[in-house]
């Protein structure tokens, strides 16, 4: 292996043995969550909502929750790690090393994305103890995934760096993500808003990505599923570049 | 011509009010042990930081081994092992854990990488620690680690912030030991201290910084040299008053309990002189001692005189 294989490799593994090393910081969680929304929204009211878009309501729900637990993992794995090695300033072992730039930013969003697709692997055992759970296409829920933590770990990158304090976490995941995923249409589907509410649902970026992993799932959607691909892959692309800049700059993490 | 360990042409960094960096000039050469002098806020640290790609300077330039430090970055710090003043280790991970990724970020396969944490850590005496964290070791174990972490990718040059803060006088020479060892293989290290004789001790040069600017570098023996001694001279028969001596570098003469105290710069050279000069005013000397200046007390001199200087331009 080669000396920036070498040191890839090297961070990505430190990252990621720091998140398994600790499943009842990080995998447990997610466990007892989704175990809970299935037990409430699926079980008990779901089944007196009856079918939504031909599948029962647990089915329906599955996909959000998994976009739920894959993005928030994604990206509180990436401003943690980053903020906390800020804090007790022992990042500055990876950032005074000869490793570039491009992969750290690399290390640190592959890593945070693993995290989120063992998430919702996660969540999908989780449901299959409640439910079937179907797969339509596999490539697109495999892609959607993929695109959507890799997102999120991005922007956990620029949410690290920015933090200055432990509160600054809290506010980007409960104040900024978690609404923007309760209103893209996990629990509901959009057919049920009125023309305005719908509308403006659009633009919420959450929608394009439940709607792509749901049609991963159980092959229904109520956006073209390509467009919603191209679209997360380009904001993907814009973030990262944004991650490599920060880097590059030193925001951050040099005075 | 090889390029010096280390070179710093017109560095300057300013936060705020605070120029920590004033126009810094120097240049370390290859394999020398180097010492780094200031009082606190002289601006040592943030040179080292400069460096190391923490900390951006505003203007000037810094190169190691001929690399430019912001340029280059990827060439410069693989070829610096850094031993910071402030506890900044993993805290996640066992010591051994800690130092593998270390190396492991300089592009150390891991087999190697494990073996030298190994190495490391018995180097620096805490291998039965290996599997322990950090926040669980006492203090001078924890200097201890930094200087592991430092040593763990062979590097060319040590840039090591007060290693020895804190620490008691058994660590101290235990882990000056080390750092003589990697000296003496040819390692070029960089030390900033405040136990002015760890300098004297260990450093070939010294540079006193002060305000974000080079005071002066000369071996610690010729900073010394330059200091004002003290010569006590013991009369047979003890004057009421302290005798005037016109002798060239004497700058002061006081009667105390020991004897005649004169203040001189160059006290050997000026010995001989001053006891010509009170024989000749029909003095009989009966001993004589001289003391020479520690480098403590030329530091504490110049870097009051830089301020005296600043003052007085201001």
């Amino acid at each position: 292996m080669n000396p920036n294989a070498t040191q890839l490799v090297t961070l990505v593994r430190r990252e990621v043995l720091r998140f398994v090393r600790r499943p009842y910081n990080t995998f447990l969680p997610p466990i007892i969550t989704n175990a809970l929304y299935f037990s409430v929204f699926g079980v008990i009211l779901g089944s007196r909502i009856g079918s939504i878009a031909g599948v029962s309501y647990i089915q329906f729900v599955l996909p959000g929750l998994v976009v739920l637990g894959a993005i928030s993992d994604s990206f509180e794995n990436a401003s943690f790690t980053i903020f906390h090695g800020r804090w007790n300033e022992y990042i500055q072992a990876v950032t005074t090393s000869p490793m570039s730039n491009r992969s750290m930013v690399s290390a640190y969003v592959t890593a945070s994305a693993l995290r989120g697709v063992i998430t919702s692997l996660l969540i999908i055992g989780v449901g299959l103890v409640f439910t079937s759970v179907p797969v339509s296409h596999p490539g697109y829920l495999v892609a959607f995934v993929l695109v959507i933590t890799t997102l999120f770990g991005g922007l956990g990158v620029v949410g690290g760096l920015w933090a200055s304090d432990f509160d600054y976490l809290t506010v980007m995941n409960q104040f900024i993500l978690r609404p923007l995923v309760f209103f893209g249409a996990v629990f509901y589907s959009l057919d049920v808003l009125p023309p305005l509410w719908r509308s403006v649902s659009l633009l919420n970026p959450m929608v394009y990505m439940v709607n792509g992993v749901r049609y991963g799932m159980i092959g229904v959607t109520e956006i073209d599923p390509n467009t919603s691909l191209a679209v997360l892959t380009g904001v993907t692309v814009v973030v990262l570049s944004i991650d490599f800049a920060l880097f590059k700059r030193g925001y951050g993490l040099t005075e | 011509m090889t390029d010096p360990a280390i070179r710093a042409s017109g560095l300057r960094k300013r936060y705020g009010d605070v120029q920590a960096l004033d126009g810094l000039e120097l240049s370390v050469d290859r394999g020398e042990f180097f010492g780094l002098l200031g009082p606190n806020g002289a601006g040592k640290t943030t040179f080292i930081n400069t460096l190391v790609g923490l900390v951006h300077s505003d203007q000037g330039t810094a190169e190691v081994f001929g690399f430019d430090v912001e340029d280059d970055y990827r060439e410069v710090r693989d070829r610096i092992g850094l031993a910071p003043q402030e506890f900044n280790v993993d805290r996640f991970f066992p010591i051994i854990e800690v130092l593998e990724h270390k190396a492991g970020y300089h592009g150390i396969p891991r087999d190697e990488a494990r073996e030298r944490a190994e190495e490391a850590l018995k180097t620096v005496g805490i291998w039965d620690k290996r599997d322990t964290r950090f926040d669980w070791l006492s203090g001078g174990m924890k200097r201890r680690l930094m200087l592991a972490r430092a040593l763990v990718s062979d590097p060319d040059l040590l840039i090591l912030d007060e290693p020895t803060a804190g620490v008691d006088v058994q660590l101290r020479h235990d882990l000056w030991d080390i750092i003589n060892r990697m000296n003496d293989a040819g390692t070029t290290i960089l030390l900033t201290t405040h136990y002015i004789e760890e300098a004297e001790r260990l450093c070939d040069r010294v540079a006193i910084m002060d305000d974000g600017r080079k005071v002066e570098v000369a071996t610690p023996d010729d900073l010394m040299a330059r200091g004002t001694d003290t010569i006590v001279l013991e009369l047979a028969d003890p004057p009421r008053t302290a005798p005037r001596l016109d002798v060239d570098g004497v700058t002061d003469v006081e009667l105390t309990d020991e004897g005649l105290s004169v203040t001189a710069m160059g006290g050997s050279q000026t010995a001989p002189a001053i006891m010509r000069e009170l024989e000749a005013q029909g003095h009989t000397v009966a001993s004589l001692d001289i003391r020479r200046a520690s480098l403590e007390e030329v530091f504490v001199d110049m870097t009051r005189d830089e301020r005296d200087y600043a003052e007085v331009s201001a």
